[in-house]
């Protein structure tokens, strides 16, 4: 079928989808959901492809919105994109319908997220502002009610209006940067806005450049616009938090890869910087955060804002590289961004979705709580170990060849490159490389607080294994991450295609990802897949040379674990997720702000004696804390002032709209 | 010329090693190499200082194979010192469990041998032999650094 024709299927199933689900007998509701959502998926998988290959040819369709139309055209930025939400929502309506029968989802929950995904897939084909503001408000409106699903809860209608405000913030600064480039485009559409581009003025350009990195870094959970995603993104359920985290957030890379990019580039130098230091100071706080958090769910939403930092390291990198003209340093480092879009997407589905069998066996997401798991869920256990080995970015993980990548394209900058880039290359190669570590803390301590050693609880010591559908959603998700980790020349050509459509990186051999991954200018190269082979024989060779070596190995006894002599071992002698993260807690204690109380109390006869000790540390969000509560102040301050004017009387109400009306007469003389 | 050849030019740098007492067959299997882990049943500290010399540059026992490890379970052997008093008769026997067949248990100075001067104490539970099964006993108050040596060497034969 012509992209077109899948662009139209997509349209129409994501709307059938949802009237489906909505009017669908109570029993079968959640497979149903499940089923439209993996096939709404597979079309888009599909639909990204075609994209990919042959671009979908600009189209307008006047009657669907008033005034504006709907103008869709796609390349092969927007294919990447596709393929990737399209996975996604594969493995998640595979997974969904064992979910939502341990937890109850309402039927408009379960009906919004085909709405959900078509707008995600369809959001990269938009190719005028109106198009792209009305896919992007679906988006963010289809997400918000799904991250209130269990609106039942406190915690989670704290985390909606957050992410509600957050979100339509974004969405506002957002509109102002379209809108303000349309107007000095004179034209909506994105194929006329490239072309005028360069006629801006400076300041228009850089103001557009700031309002869209402020609309889309709300969306990709950067710096200071992070913490709605903590929040919002634990509160939804897991498939949902899966799509939010693995596909939504990537969304914000989209509009900046489209918007700064592609349309507005090749821009200044300063641009460039900007995503790096605003890429790298996310990526260390958020990892940082991750490293501390004890809930399972919050700390892969950190980690999500960890590697969409990330992303934008990436990014920023190559437009300060090709700024700098060095050509072949700024594809490699635009190669990682993409390819860790992608990386990320698979390792942080199987995350969520192995975080969620979890939850749903165990109904706890306090990693001080859980342990154990590896008896009780052996299958949930390999899976998440498999997304938390891509997530620490080490070899045979899905994360490794792009943060490789990344550290290649930011240490390979030319000696007489200039000032500004041998100032930031290396803090920005330091960031990189203290994320990476803080990552394999932080995911050490998932998996080994979370899943090996005792239980801590009883939940945790009766939790039975997920059931057969959500171990082969997850089990997709975990194909993926394989897949990406040993073999990413899969996605070879795609990137090739949308590098040489990028103005940043056009017109230069990008990299090759073949089985032996070449850097073309740079002395640098890697084979995921000799390395894999590598690693597999020497296990084969260890596994042999032990087996042969201890053929007269006496029969095994069963033992008492050892305790150093002592009496019999407890759960509660075990690292818990605090402790694990206490040193970390300790080193970075101006940054995270941990407020720790240790509470004394002495016995009546002597003070030599304890009565009892009390410990108590919660880890704040230090940005939130200090950022967000001055402008909040601040706004409800103001809000006072302008209370005065609401006196409840009708008169005055109508002379304010004479006022208002006069004032925009005036203003649009 | 690499660090390699300079080793290797060098050779070993060390005082002549005594003479190699007669190996006993205690636990032909643990010839070579020897990973003790210590015990303090209830000692005075006194063999406990000897021993740390067994392992300090001068008399280097770790030339001879032996090792002192930090688990029981890494181990093929105990070395215990002192009377076994109440409070450690326990942990002991938990240790002694804990360490892997073949095993070699060695009682080091003469509180470990027959309760010494504390024979009869008030918290004594009794000699090593009265806990666990002793391979070896090494005489003395406290007992040298050679004699300790010996011993071990009788165990690995080097």
């Amino acid at each position: 079928m012509s992209a077109a024709a899948l662009t139209a299927v997509v349209a129409v199933g994501g709307v059938v989808a949802c009237l489906a689900v909505l009017l669908a007998p109570a029993r079968g509701r959640h497979v149903l959901a499940g089923a439209l959502t993996a096939a709404l998926g597979g079309i888009g998988v599909a639909l990204g492809a075609t994209v990919i290959t042959s671009g979908l040819a600009p189209a307008h369709l006047g009657w669907l919105i008033p005034l504006a139309g709907v103008t869709v055209a796609g390349d092969a930025t927007s294919g990447l994109f596709i393929v990737v939400t399209g996975a996604v929502a594969v493995a998640v309506g595979v997974y969904s319908p064992g979910y939502t029968r341990h937890a109850r989802q309402s039927r408009a929950s379960l009906a919004t997220v085909p709405v959900f995904v078509a707008a995600m897939l369809l959001l990269p084909l938009a190719a005028s502002v109106t198009t792209f503001l009305a896919a992007w408000e679906l988006m963010a409106l289809t997400s918000l009610v799904l991250v209130l699903t269990d609106h039942r809860r406190p915690e989670t209608r704290q985390a909606g209006l957050t992410y509600a405000v957050m979100t339509q913030l974004g969405f506002l600064a957002l509109v102002l940067a379209l809108a303000t480039f349309a107007a000095g485009a004179h034209t909506e559409s994105f194929a006329g806005m490239q072309r005028a581009a360069s006629t801006l003025s400076p300041g228009l350009r850089a103001a557009v450049f700031l309002l869209s990195l402020v609309g889309f870094g709300s969306k990709a959970g950067l710096l200071p616009l992070h913490a709605w995603l903590a929040r919002a993104h634990p509160e939804a359920p897991s498939p949902v938090s899966a799509l939010l985290s693995a596909a939504m957030v990537n969304m914000g890379i989209y509009g900046m890869l489209r918007v700064d990019v592609a349309l507005l580039g090749p821009g200044p130098r300063w641009w460039g910087l900007v995503l790096v230091l605003v890429g790298a100071a996310t990526a260390v706080y958020a990892v940082l955060q991750a490293s501390v958090a004890n809930d399972l769910k919050r700390l892969l939403a950190f980690s999500t804002s960890e590697n969409m930092g990330l992303i934008t390291v990436g990014l920023g990198a190559a437009l300060l590289l090709s700024a700098a003209h060095n050509r072949f340093a700024a594809q490699v480092a635009m190669t990682a961004a993409l390819l860790h879009v992608a990386n990320h997407a698979a390792f942080k589905t199987l995350g969520f979705l192995a975080a969620g069998s979890v939850v749903a066996s165990t109904g706890v997401r306090d990693l001080d709580r859980l342990g154990g798991l590896a008896r009780r869920m052996p299958a949930t256990t390999v899976l998440f170990g498999v997304a938390a080995l891509g997530a620490s970015a080490l070899p045979l993980g899905a994360g490794f060849v792009s943060e490789w990548l990344l550290l290649q394209g930011l240490i390979h900058t030319l000696p007489a490159s200039g000032v500004m880039l041998a100032l930031a290359m290396p803090l920005a190669v330091g960031a990189v490389a203290l994320t990476a570590g803080l990552g394999v803390a932080a995911m050490v301590k998932a998996f080994g607080v979370g899943f090996l050693a005792r239980p801590r609880s009883d939940e945790a010591a009766n939790a039975p294994e997920a059931g057969a559908s959500m171990l082969a959603g997850a089990s997709i998700a975990a194909l993926a991450c394989a897949v990406l980790a040993v073999a990413p020349a899969i996605l070879s050509r795609t990137l090739t295609h949308v590098l040489t459509a990028l103005p940043a990186t056009s017109g230069q051999q990008p990299p090759r990802l073949g089985v032996l991954l070449r850097l073309p200018g740079i002395a640098g190269s890697l084979s995921p897949a000799l390395l894999a082979l590598a690693l597999a024989g020497a296990v084969l060779v260890t596994v042999v040379v032990a087996g042969w070596g201890s053929r007269r190995r006496p029969a095994p006894r069963p033992a008492v674990l050892w305790g150093c002599g002592g009496p019999a071992l407890t759960p509660r002698m075990q690292y818990t997720s605090s402790s694990f993260a206490e040193p970390l807690q300790r080193v970075f204690d101006d940054l995270l702000r941990p407020d720790t109380d240790v509470d004394v109390s002495h016995l009546s006869e002597s003070r030599y004696l304890l009565a009892k000790v009390s410990y108590r540390s919660v880890i704040v969000d230090a940005i939130e804390q200090r950022v967000y509560r001055p402008v909040l102040r601040a706004i409800a301050a103001v809000a006072d002032v302008v209370r005065r004017g609401h006196t409840g009387s009708i008169h005055v109400y109508l002379a304010y709209g004479a006022l208002g009306l006069l004032i925009v007469l005036m203003v649009a003389q | 010329m690499g660090m390699l050849g300079r080793i290797r030019r060098g050779g070993r740098a060390a005082e002549p090693a005594p003479e190699l007492p007669t190996r006993l067959d205690i636990a032909p299997a643990l010839r070579g190499s020897l990973a003790l882990r210590h015990v303090d049943a209830g000692s005075c500290n006194g063999c406990e200082i000897e021993i740390s010399q067994c392992f300090s540059s001068v008399y280097d026992a770790e030339r001879y194979g032996v090792r002192l490890v930090a688990s029981p379970r890494h181990a093929d052997g105990l070395l215990v010192t002192g009377v076994v008093t109440r409070n450690m008769s326990a942990a002991l026997l938990a240790t002694y469990e804990a360490t892997p067949d073949p095993k070699v248990v060695i009682a080091i100075g003469d509180c470990a041998r027959d309760c010494g001067m504390f024979a009869g104490g008030p918290g004594v539970e009794g000699a090593v032999h009265d806990v666990v099964p002793v391979d070896l006993e090494v005489p003395g108050c406290p007992p040298t650094p050679e004699q300790i040596i010996k011993a071990l060497r009788q165990i690995t034969g080097r």
